[in-house]
């Protein structure tokens, strides 16, 4: 027996964890390839896989085109350029699309008709994004459970769910079992936010979801809450405390200085103070990388730099019904 | 070609988002304050060791010498705009065993040395003269007793480690607290400094001999203080009238890199700066900092000896350098003693040892700051325990880490203040290696010039999509250009250091410790990595890039 090595014959398995990827194509292709990186079992994707910004490619005249990057205004005079500014543009996590200047203030000028664009960019991404995970994880017999988040469109999630698919497994609002052992219950909404986004409720209302989403559920030893929401208070949803009656929300400043709060549900914490399952994957606040346990349950989230192509996450070695070791990583 | 968008033609989607708390303006206040302005080695150990330097000439070569380091560091900063600094650029460009090895020995333990420092400057630049300034303004022999105690070894032991506990203790209760505290600390150390510029500079040069026989008088001291330190350096064989020498100044320069080397801090913080990734935040918060700071380090050379003249800046030098006994009740010439004593004005005393003492507790705090950051991306790394990275749910702080690092520091406190090896002429003291941790740290900056030379060959995709691709001599990266300098000049401060004598560390103690910490910091990271492996934890996928096709 190795001296720090790890004791017991169970079988292991190795789960890796992922989250707001945000539309960023480099990191989902990043996710997709950590399952043979890191020599994982089982993916996991935590939520807000849709992108927060389109970018249009506007055509000037034949061969020409403008696109506004990194808020410069870049001349495109050859189809490479364009090619390689939405190459740019995916690996940022934006959208793009090639219009004419008329479609371009058509759409600008029309709510509705940008609501549609959202809608359609992003679900022809997430098709792309669920072939490409069956092209690439299929012939190797690897799962992967992806959840949505607190930014992802309902009409968008509703195409999550696909018949006949060897590797992609959409989770959302329900349990599904990873393996022999282990069963990971998902739930993509949050508690509210400065920022009014398309998925969240009221404390009381998230408490019975997951109540709704845990039912059937039994062993929590083994059980693995995949909430999108941190648990309050927790380290894993440190971040400013903001202003919701400014729009966009403004940081709150007292004596001068940003006031940081834990921005957290509490029904998410007394789901796992109550239920105690084997392990919280949890996303949502970006800049909270942090790991913590609520009595025996561990609970982590490993934060986003989806900006820069970075796919931050967390492997986690699982075994009779507790995590032997986990390890924060950066890809 | 690209232009500024007026209104940019995008279309943007209501969704959460990540909200950074430090502004370019606050990031750089932060690195003027940790390039520390109060940083008085240049002015008394540059005179002491090196007869015909050129001060401002040295400062001014050695801010120089920065930029293109400072620049190879804006690069960085906009393609991995989060916290992490040193650690990530390396660890990224140059590998995993690099990065820890380098930024755990010259950062994460040297700067252990920087609290040790922080508690001198406190007790020996911040009590020290306020003590003596009012012993000399009320004839109060207690006052004066009280100034020599922080000036011995017990009181800038017991200083130091109050020093470090208090930082800790306000860290501990939550960032913001110090961000609160830094504003103060900017305005009293930009009055301090100012009321010692104009104090220097507005003195009549001939006044100056007759104020400080005031001042030395006044604490009890000798009424002839000035003729008896002229007097004493000469009979101590220090040569008061040295030719200009062009080595002597290049060597001004590593220790001038003591205060200037530290223009690129912020980068530990990038996660939590506003337009982290803007290409001219950037240059703002660093270039900008480093010539703001280095002119007027500049400034405060210059002033200093042209109110004290070529000749006396050498008796004060020799004082510190020990080859004369000058001092005022224990407190060699430091600018600041000399402007409080030429003043001889509570206002004035009071108002630049507040400058001082605030600067000087500063500094701890951007030590613990800085390393229980890298310590917390360490231990996430699983390099370090994981107890090291747990964060307090009541302070949002990293306790243990900093727990850790303040009680790592009390034997460095301990060893700065009273350590002692070898007899008669052979004694070298501990104090001698005090740019050692200039050395060290200087290292580290090295290493991260590089790997910005670098960076568009060994994170490739970071670079592309970060603004300064943008930036090209005839088709060649440009950062690979500045980085490469950066790294060139700071390899010439490290070789002075390895070669030269005055600079202190090139005694066996000197190769010791440094080769010391060195390689223990590359058997942890081995040792570590082999446990971690027998764990089934792969420390390499903490910084290896996943292939993205």
């Amino acid at each position: 027996m190795p001296l720090f090595g790890r004791r017991g014959s169970a079988k292991e398995t190795t789960l890796f964890f992922a989250t707001d990827v945000h539309g960023s194509e480099r990191t989902w292709r990043k996710f997709l390839n950590a399952a043979a990186f890191y020599r994982a079992d089982v993916l996991v994707m935590g939520g807000d896989v849709m992108g927060k910004l389109a970018i249009p490619i506007i055509r000037e005249a034949p061969g020409r085109y403008r696109a506004t990057i990194h808020g410069r205004v870049e001349r495109l005079e050859t189809e490479q350029e364009v090619q390689r500014a939405r190459e740019r543009i995916g690996a940022l996590g934006f959208y793009d699309v090639v219009m004419d200047e008329d479609e371009y203030a058509a759409t600008r000028a029309d709510e509705q008709a940008v609501d549609r664009l959202w809608r359609d960019l992003a679900t022809e991404r997430l098709a792309r994004w669920i072939e490409l995970a069956e092209e690439r994880l299929g012939p190797k017999g690897i799962r992967c459970y992806v959840s949505g988040g607190n930014d992802d469109l309902l009409e968008v999630m509703d195409t999550l769910p696909r018949e006949g698919t060897r590797s992609f497994v959409g989770v959302e609002g329900q349990a599904t079992p990873i393996d022999d052992q282990h069963v990971i219950v998902s739930l993509p909404y949050v508690n509210p936010t400065p920022w009014h986004t398309p998925r969240e409720a009221p404390e009381e209302e998230l408490s019975r979801m997951i109540d709704a989403a845990l039912a059937g559920v039994t062993g929590f030893d083994h059980a693995i809450f995949n909430f999108h929401a941190p648990p309050k208070d927790s380290t894993l949803d440190t971040c400013p405390l903001l202003d919701a009656s400014t729009d966009p929300p403004s940081q709150v400043v007292r004596g001068g200085q940003p006031v940081l709060h834990g921005a957290g549900s509490t029904a998410v914490r007394e789901a796992i103070a109550r239920y105690q399952p084997l392990l919280g994957l949890h996303g949502h606040i970006h800049e909270a990388q942090a790991a913590a346990r609520i009595g025996r349950t561990l609970c982590v989230n490993p934060g986003s730099e989806y900006g820069e192509g970075v796919l931050r996450g967390v492997l986690v070695h699982l075994s009779d019904g507790k995590v032997r070791s986990y390890q924060m990583t950066t890809g | 070609m690209a232009t500024a968008a007026a209104i940019p033609e995008v279309f943007v989607r209501k969704s959460s988002g990540l909200v950074r708390v430090m502004s370019p303006s606050s990031a750089f206040i932060y690195n003027v304050l940790t390039m520390g302005l109060i940083f008085p080695w240049t002015y008394l150990w540059a005179p002491g060791a090196l007869p015909g330097g050129q001060l401002v000439w040295g400062i001014l070569l050695a801010m120089a010498l920065e930029i293109p380091i400072a620049l190879s560091y804006v690069w960085l900063s906009t393609a991995f705009p989060r916290t992490g600094g040193d650690y990530v650029f390396q660890s990224r460009v140059l590998g995993g065993g690099v990065a820890f090895t380098l930024v755990f020995s010259g950062f994460v333990i040297w700067i252990l040395q920087w609290v040790a420092l922080s508690g001198w400057l406190l007790a020996a630049l911040g009590f020290a003269p306020l003590f003596l300034g009012l012993g000399a303004a009320t004839g109060s022999a207690a006052f004066v007793d009280a100034a020599t105690f922080f000036t011995t070894a017990e009181g800038i032991i017991i200083t130091s480690i109050g020093n470090a506990l208090v930082a800790m203790l306000i860290l501990v209760s939550g960032f913001r607290n110090y961000v609160r505290l830094q504003r103060v600390m900017w305005v009293a150390i930009l009055v301090s400094f100012a009321t010692m510029l104009i104090v220097l500079a507005t003195t009549a040069a001939a006044d100056v001999p007759a104020r400080l026989d005031a001042f030395s008088a006044a604490i009890g001291g000798s009424p002839t203080f000035t003729a008896d330190a002229i007097a004493a350096a000469e009979a101590g064989g220090v040569n008061l009238r040295p030719e200009f020498s062009l080595l002597a100044t290049l060597l001004v320069a590593p220790i001038a890199w003591t205060s200037l080397q530290w223009a690129t801090y912020s980068s530990q913080q990038n996660g939590e700066i506003k337009s982290a990734g803007s290409f001219r935040s950037q240059a703002f918060i660093m270039v900008g900092a480093l010539v703001l700071t280095g002119v007027l380090l500049a400034l405060l050379a210059f002033v200093l000896e042209r109110a004290i003249g070529s000749e006396f800046l050498y008796v004060a030098g020799a004082g510190y350098w020990g080859a004369a006994d000058v001092s005022l009740a224990g407190s060699y010439l430091w600018p600041n003693i000399i402007a409080t004593a030429i003043a001889n004005n509570p206002l004035v005393t009071v108002l630049i040892a507040a400058g001082f003492i605030l600067n000087a507790h500063q500094i701890v705090h951007n030590c613990y700051i800085g390393m229980t950051r890298v310590m917390l991306a360490m231990s996430f790394d699983r390099l370090l325990p994981e107890w090291v990275s747990r964060v307090s749910e009541r302070f949002h702080t990293p306790v243990n880490a900093h727990v850790v690092y303040f009680l790592a520091s009390i034997p460095v406190i301990w060893l700065y203040n009273t350590f002692t090896y070898g007899e008669g002429d052979g004694t070298v003291t501990w104090t001698s290696l005090t740019l050692g941790v200039t050395f060290a740290c200087g290292y580290v900056f090295v290493a991260t010039a590089l790997a910005g030379a670098l960076l568009p060959f060994r994170a490739k995709t970071a670079y592309e999509a970060s603004p300064g691709a943008a930036y090209t001599i005839g088709g060649f990266p440009l950062v690979t250009v500045v980085g490469l300098l950066g790294a060139a000049f700071g390899v010439v401060f490290l070789y002075l250091f390895l070669t030269n004598e005055q600079l202190g560390l090139t005694s066996q103690l000197a190769y010791t410790v440094v080769g010391g910490v060195l390689l223990f910091s590359a058997a942890w990271y081995l040792i570590a990595k082999t446990l971690r492996r027998q764990a089934g934890v792969d420390v390499g996928y903490a910084f290896r890039e996943i292939p993205p096709e």
